[in-house]
């Protein structure tokens, strides 16, 4: 296929991936900051920030963190790129881009979110209806997902489509687990009981609460939740799973003499694969998921060289 | 639904001249006439939402906020009987036949110039005209493989071809979904009407393109100028429907004189390029040099031999305005057979005294540019303005050769769902017409409506909307 298209599929993906994890982030924070001891609340607000690094951003537009200057800003502001608005409006200049290469159930359901989201961006969005808001963003994120998995072919396009998926979804989780497990530590020396809604706060913005219920119980401790969305090879969101479909997809992919991502995905995935909770333990989690990010990174360069490399 | 009956003098497509239905049109009318305006209004909304969520939108030029506009589409079917198209059919064949023959004669023998039926003075002066195909020889002779012919019916009730496109004529992917959205909306119409299908389009473009090369099985490609251009729905939509890459300028590369897009795998050479990008843009080394659209080096590996393009380089000469008055004694000098489609009488201003004769019968022409298209740039003398007729004539003054004449017609009628309700509004009809191993087309084509009163441009880039097109497979008893 065009490595153009390959380029555009992949990173439509990781646009439609990103729109639903702020969503979830942004959504939890606000949340979370009504449970919150007032002094935390700031804190509390900032994590999607933290997040998708655009805490200096907000300030060049905002004064005051509040929910409603969160919401503006990470949902419908057009000013910067990293609004839901512009996530989505850049996975369909992407998707247009491909039109050619998707079939036209997925192409509707990627134009309509953004018809949607225009006219959204349009009415605004307050804190008592932003709940909904989030659960739309959502709903058109399975609506996509839906649509790509039983409508397209399964091909080199559908191929490149996932790995931007899961690539995406990979930096996510050890981005989110990364804050707030700092946060958490933090929270372990001044109120022992934010510690528990700190974790939560983690598994509720990664999809993964009843998935650790279901694992281990009521018992909420930091390695337990670390080794559910690192190591756990059922939770869909955990790194051992998206390093697992980037490794098979790499393999699947139609490749000339490119071997380099492949080599550096079986890689990383092997680690994870035999890792345990105790090794991580002893490197510290905050040095294993920094390095981690850094691998990925690399891996999703490496990606961009190998097949998507004409572009310059 | 009450239906307005047309103005007297004009033929109208669904109420003949005793202001009877048609019998073709029979089905249709007792629908309309049966239909509640609730229904239609809300089927009106919904055929809108579904083209939104296509994303079935245009651009026009010279207009910023113009970006994403949708074309208006008429719910109200315009009817062909199967007698009409069968003319039009052979007509077309026919027309298209010799256009080729033309473009062949004028870049190898010349014998039409020779024998004195054109003047050399108007083909090879012609702006359009490219010397660097001289010789070149191109499988099969062909140069038009994709052909759009514009018609209108007169009120004499006989089809009239109003212009050629030879280079990259438009607007079937709106054939194919106005069709797909009117089985959508009102499937029972399809059930107790035999209108002929249309579906096949992509089949047989694709078939055509492919018999463009003489290759086995060639490497066929979409080349577009990307989504910036007003078409580009269009493209994508071709593209998807015939299984083969999109591909923009920056997919495509030259090495050795042959032509290859950039894969995921390394480069893959491509045989032929169905390209929607004009001649001036296809090659920044031989065309305008500024153009980021096109491919370095793409003129010379066609030159070449080792890449075939459709529609060929330097068509513009043959659908000219001023080349069109000349397509009757084309048909007759090549095929030596009597034109079944009509010409519009058209009036030379380059000929002194046809230049004469305009400018004494000023208000009751049309006047067009003969290089011109979309409507832009044209006068229509019975509703111009003393301003604009008098700006005409010192434009016509100054440079006859860029302009030719024609009487202003009648363009026929059909129902219309306008502000009123359904009145009679004008309308053209463009059909598209395959040239591979042989001549094919669907029934039918693009109609194009005029939405406002009395307006006679149907041009989209001018507020024109467009119809389902129905040709009925059988005439009824």
């Amino acid at each position: 296929m065009l490595s153009s298209a390959a380029s555009s599929l992949f990173w439509m993906a990781r646009y439609l991936e990103r729109a639903e994890s702020q969503a979830r982030l942004l959504d939890v924070s606000l949340t979370m900051a009504l449970i919150d001891v007032p002094e935390d609340r700031i804190e509390q607000l900032s994590v999607p920030l933290l997040v998708s690094g655009t805490r200096e951003i907000f300030f060049d537009y905002y004064t005051e963190i509040t929910p409603q200057n969160l919401i503006n800003f990470l949902l419908l502001d057009s000013r910067h790129p990293t609004s839901v608005f512009n996530i989505i409006q850049n996975a369909r200049d992407n998707a247009l881009h491909v039109r050619g290469n998707l079939s036209s159930d997925v192409w509707e359901s990627i134009n309509q979110a953004w018809l949607e989201m225009r006219e959204l961006q349009h009415r605004g969005v307050t804190e008592s209806n932003a709940s909904s808001v989030f659960d739309w963003v959502r709903e058109r994120s399975h609506l996509f997902r839906g649509a790509a998995y039983g409508t397209l072919l399964r091909n080199d396009a559908f191929h490149f489509l996932r790995l931007g998926t899961f690539i995406e979804r990979a930096e996510t989780t050890a981005r989110v687990l990364d804050i707030r497990h700092v946060m958490a530590m933090k929270a372990e020396q001044e109120h022992a009981t934010q510690v528990f809604f700190e974790w939560t706060a983690v598994l509720h913005s990664l999809a993964a609460f009843e998935a650790y219920q279901n694992t281990y119980g009521h018992n909420l401790d930091a390695m337990s939740v670390a080794e559910l969305l690192i190591l756990e090879p059922a939770v869909p969101r955990s790194l051992h799973v998206c390093l697992g479909e980037i490794a098979s997809l790499l393999e699947q992919v139609e490749s000339g003499e490119a071997q380099e991502s492949r080599r550096l995905a079986s890689s990383l995935y092997a680690n994870i694969r035999f890792g345990n909770r105790d090794y991580i333990a002893e490197r510290g989690l905050h040095i294993y998921l920094v390095d981690f990010l850094e691998r990925i990174q690399h891996i999703a360069g490496q990606i961009q060289k190998d097949y998507m490399g004409w572009q310059g | 639904m009450l239906i307005q009956t047309p103005a007297e003098g004009l033929y109208d497509e669904l109420f003949d001249e005793n202001n009877r239905v048609r019998p073709q049109c029979r089905m249709l009318e007792h629908w309309l006439v049966n239909s509640n305006e609730e229904l239609i209004a809300e089927k009106r909304r919904e055929a809108n939402v579904l083209f939104q969520r296509l994303g079935i939108t245009f651009n026009v030029y010279g207009e910023d906020q113009g970006a994403d506009r949708l074309i208006p589409f008429d719910l109200i079917p315009r009817v062909i009987s199967a007698s009409d198209w069968h003319t039009l059919q052979t007509g077309l064949r026919q027309r298209i036949q010799a256009l080729n023959r033309f473009l062949y004669d004028i870049y190898h023998d010349y014998d039409i110039v020779k024998a004195g039926v054109i003047s050399a003075e108007q083909v090879f002066a012609n702006p359009q005209y490219q010397p660097g195909m001289q010789n070149l020889k191109l499988p099969r002779n062909l140069y038009c493989h994709i052909a759009g012919i514009d018609l209108i019916r007169h009120s004499d009730g006989n089809f009239y071809v109003l212009e050629d496109n030879l280079r990259c004529p438009s607007g079937v992917s709106y054939m194919l979904e106005n069709r797909r959205m009117m089985m959508r909306l009102f499937p029972e119409l399809f059930a107790h009407s035999a209108v002929a299908p249309v579906e096949h389009y992509p089949n047989l473009l694709g078939e055509t393109l492919r018999a463009a090369s003489l290759k086995p099985d060639p490497t066929v490609v979409v080349l577009t100028p990307g989504r910036f251009n007003s078409a580009y729905f269009e493209h994508a939509f071709l593209a998807r429907q015939m299984g083969i890459e999109l591909v923009e300028g920056a997919d495509l590369f030259v090495a050795q004189n042959k032509v290859y897009m950039k894969t995921t795998t390394g480069p893959q050479q491509v045989d032929v390029i169905y390209r929607r990008i004009d001649d001036d843009f296809l090659d920044p080394l031989a065309g305008n040099p500024d153009s980021m659209l096109g491919v370095a080096g793409l003129y010379a590996a066609y030159r070449t031999g080792n890449v075939v393009l459709t529609n060929a380089v330097g068509n513009g000469v043959a659908d000219d305005k001023s080349i069109y008055p000349y397509v009757p004694d084309m048909i007759r000098f090549y095929l030596d057979e009597e034109p079944i489609l009509k010409n519009v009488p058209t009036w030379q201003c380059r000929n002194p005294k046809d230049l004469q004769y305009v400018l004494e019968h000023l208000p009751e022409l049309v006047v067009k540019e003969a290089q011109g298209a979309g409507g832009y740039g044209m006068l229509i003398g019975p509703k111009a303005c003393k301003k604009e007729l008098d700006l005409f004539r010192s434009l016509l003054k100054a440079r006859p050769q860029d302009y030719i004449a024609q009487p202003t017609l009648s363009l026929s009628t059909c129902p219309t769902f306008v502000e009123e309700g359904v009145a009679p509004r004008h309308l053209d009809l463009r059909p598209f017409v395959l040239s591979g191993k042989k001549i094919q087309m669907v029934p039918g084509g693009l109609t194009r409506v005029a939405l406002e009163k009395g307006s006679l441009v149907v041009n989209s880039s001018q507020g024109g909307g467009t119809k389902d097109t129905w040709v009925l497979e059988d005439d009824p008893c």
